[in-house]
């Protein structure tokens, strides 16, 4: 009897305290499922259907009639091709990012204020420097061709305005957009790493080199996956940049990339439904990219312990 | 195991949302046929940063909310005019509640009414809009509430455009009242013509095309003399200025039912885009890699370039010395061989309607009709009143009257060519305007492929035949898909 008793009086406290768990865990559940989940069906259901946002959504459910046409779609795949060829600054600026870091951890002078100026273009409105580097790119005014003109004599390359120029110039703007970030991380990383493997190294007689490859980089792996998935996702979300230095997507649509596409089907066609199958296709790409990510990284990512 | 349970679940949350992010926007063109992309930076500047909302109350029991976008000092006249409706109507009137916000937050919101189903009881439909919103049951018809001497008052054009019987623009009920009628005019910078000795355009008579090549190179030239030319005859943007030029070769992209793109096999518009690229190849205007460096519009503010096009919603720009420190004045756009011997060009504008679902349409029509031809209202935008021209009137005497004069004696700065426009908006022996042909279709993506693609022929990297014979099935395509979602908009 003593026992039940005791057994029913915790279960009211247990409810008690569940009660509050639950409250405790309502604001972030609504917010998913209001901000996450709720769109995220709704993309789902907008994607077979031929809405426009005027017309009734479930009057024009029309299967997967806007998948087919994508794949068919010449303009979805050359933006596609460009998403990726904007991928090769991924590397480019995991290479320097670590170079960087790695020059900073050396303790030179003038560190912090180095850090910062890698950091700005980072915690700049991502509108403000693509304008402001629409002007570097220009082509009769800009600092580039200006530059240029001045060590050469002649007239620099169309950086915005040819079709292969343009590529190169936002990879450039990406670089220089990302480095920061990457920066801070690698330095983080390097920070972690304790002085004694090298100096263990040292006692073995190892050169540079041989620490660089046998200690940094397999130590700073996690640092460097992390940025690997973070820009891949990103990289397949550029748009701002796109927009703002080349509307209208570049000459003959060769800087646009799938989210440009996307948005211009969606909303300056108005084809929502076009351009939610364009956004589920693309999470589709994005989770098999990062899932494929997760799955190989216990092949190369090495952690301290 | 765990890890890998682990890994998936995170890259699914990381693709996921992604989807959350791209669903959650939504954005759509309402469909006015308000051409400001090319004034892009100076409208900015203007247009109100912030949405504002006023209420102005009377004494009766009714509410009306209106939801519009301007400018600020539009804003200000506009505001003017309601009190004075709410004053006129004080016994029927509780609030009017007056909310105006940017062009951008505007198509948003609006989307967002129509999902949710609480329209506004006043708010803006562009002549493309009107179908749709017609066939979706937004918006009510006008005619009988509005008396016809009202009706007759404004221009010919926008009592058409904003009628629909349910088939066709142009005829049926009448579903809004016009805020504005504008147009893309052409312009021409008088100094640079002192300068070179020639002539000043004819207004009552567009150049052929072959006399405009004539003038374009007397106005060409090197002014440094440090061998580049520096100053050109003429500048186009292809997605606008190169229209009109077409058109005045009789130049149409659809058939007349709108279902199929003429562009391959269409003698007109070969000659006349043969003659628009060779503008650029003969080196009278900026070539496509200095145009990518500095637009026209720039050019011509800088007084690079002798012509120019002229929105009407330029010429208060143009006007200000600050802006455009050169004389300058209106005319027609060159007339080619093979069109109805006229210049064209085209008109855009934007209308009042009141919602299908409103408790109090005769007082929303009533407010329709006076923010649209209210003579006192008209008199201040147009600057009659104010001596600042936001537009032209909407009345048809207001403007060949009481306006004309007011430019003539200088009261309101405008170009004094004002009779160019008023010819492209009426109609004349010379002069004849219509709204695009994209502001007919559901959207405008089949005409996009066509003009983005006019600088490779311009660079000399194929043909005008092989272009028109290339571009086709691309812009079908897109007509094709505009019209199923045009039908699919019809219950």
């Amino acid at each position: 009897m003593a026992g039940n008793k005791v057994k029913v009086h915790r279960s009211a406290m247990a409810k008690r305290e569940e009660r509050w768990a639950w409250l405790f865990i309502a604001p972030p559940f609504i917010g998913f499922m209001l901000f996450m989940a709720y769109p995220i069906v709704f993309a789902l259901i907008a994607s077979t259907s031929k809405w426009t946002g005027i017309n009734s959504l479930w009057g024009n459910i029309v299967g997967l009639q806007n998948y087919a046409k994508i794949f068919a779609d010449a303009k979805f795949w050359k933006s596609m091709a460009t998403t990726i060829i904007y991928m090769i600054g991924i590397p480019i600026g995991m290479i320097l990012g670590m170079l960087i870091a790695m020059g900073l951890k050396r303790g030179i002078p003038g560190k912090r204020l180095l850090t910062t100026m890698y950091y700005v273009p980072v915690v700049s409105s991502l509108v403000a420097v693509s304008i402001l580097w629409a002007w570097v790119f220009n082509y009769d005014y800009g600092l580039l061709n200006g530059i240029y003109k001045f060590l050469t004599g002649a007239h620099g390359p169309n950086w915005l305005g040819d079709e292969h120029m343009v590529k190169i110039s936002l990879i450039i703007f990406m670089v220089w957009k990302g480095l920061g970030g990457t920066v801070i991380l690698y330095l983080a990383g390097l920070q972690n790493i304790p002085r004694d493997y090298y100096e263990a190294a040292m006692i073995d007689g190892a050169n540079g080199f041989d620490k660089f490859m046998n200690i940094t980089l397999p130590l700073l792996s996690p640092v460097t996956f992390y940025v690997l998935i973070t820009s891949l996702i990103g990289g397949f979300q550029v748009f701002v940049e796109v927009q703002v230095m080349t509307p209208s997507g570049g000459p003959n649509y060769s800087s646009a990339t799938v989210v440009y596409y996307l948005y211009e089907k969606a909303f300056t066609n108005g084809q929502l439904g076009y351009g939610s199958a364009v956004a589920v296709i693309l999470a589709i790409i994005i989770f098999i990219i990062t899932a494929i990510n997760f799955w190989g990284q216990d092949r190369w990512v090495k952690t301290i312990d | 195991m765990k890890k890998r349970a682990l890994s998936v679940i995170l890259a699914g949350v990381m693709s996921l949302s992604l989807l959350a992010g791209c669903a959650t926007t939504t954005v759509e063109d309402a469909g006015e046929a308000t051409p400001d992309t090319q004034t892009a930076d100076t409208a900015a500047a203007e247009t109100t940063s912030e949405s504002s909302t006023e209420s102005l109350t009377g004494e009766g029991d009714q509410t009306i909310h209106v939801f519009l976008y301007m400018q600020e000092h539009e804003k200000t006249i506009y505001q003017q005019l309601i009190d004075e409706f709410v004053e006129e109507h004080k016994d029927q009137v509780k609030e009017v509640v007056f909310e105006v916000t940017t062009q951008e937050e505007y198509n948003q919101k609006m989307i967002a009414n129509m999902t949710a189903g609480d329209m506004p009881d006043v708010f803006y439909v562009g002549p493309a809009a009107v179908r749709s919103y017609v066939d979706n049951g937004y918006v009510l018809p006008l005619d009988s509430y509005v008396d016809d001497a009202t009706i007759k008052s404004i221009w010919g054009t926008t009592q058409s455009i904003y009628r629909y019987d349910g088939k066709n623009i142009g005829s049926g009920s009448l579903y809004a009242f016009p805020k504005d009628l504008s147009c893309f005019a052409f312009a021409y910078n008088q100094d640079l013509f002192d300068e070179a000795g020639l002539e000043y355009p004819d207004p009552e008579n567009p150049y052929t095309y072959d006399e405009f090549v004539e003038v374009c190179k007397a106005l060409t030239k090197d002014k440094d003399g440090d061998g580049e030319v520096d100053q050109w005859g003429v500048a186009c943007a292809d997605q606008w200025g190169m229209t009109p030029i077409l058109y005045s070769n009789g130049v149409k992209f659809l058939n007349d039912d709108m279902t199929k793109v003429n562009v391959a096999n269409n003698p007109q518009l070969t000659e006349a885009l043969t003659f628009y690229t060779d503008l650029t190849k003969n080196g009278l205007t900026p070539s496509v890699e200095q145009d990518t460096a500095l637009g026209g519009y720039q050019r011509w503010l800088d007084g690079q370039v002798a012509f120019y096009a002229c929105g009407t919603w330029d010429v208060a720009a143009f006007m200000d010395d600050a802006t455009f420190p050169y004389k300058w004045n209106l005319c027609g756009w060159p007339v080619g061989p093979s069109g109805d011997g006229k210049s064209h060009t085209w008109m855009g504008s934007v209308g009042y309607c009141v919602s299908a679902t409103t408790e109090y349409p005769d007082l929303c029509a009533e407010l329709v009709a006076k923010l649209s031809t209210d003579a006192d209202g008209q008199r201040a935008v147009s600057g009659i009143s104010t001596g600042a021209s936001i537009q032209l009137p909407n009345i048809v005497d207001l403007a060949y009257g009481e306006f004309k004069d007011a430019v003539n004696s200088g009261k309101v700065p405008y170009a004094s060519n004002v009779d160019v426009i008023f010819g492209y908006f009426d109609g004349n022996d010379h002069y004849e305007a219509a709204l695009q042909e994209t502001d007919y279709t559901y959207n405008s993506e089949w005409f996009t492929p066509f003009w983005s693609g006019v600088f490779n022929i311009k660079n000399g990297d194929i043909s005008v035949e092989d272009y028109l014979k290339q571009v086709e099935p691309e812009m079908q395509a897109a007509l094709d898909e505009a019209i199923e979602l045009q039908n699919s908009a019809t219950k």
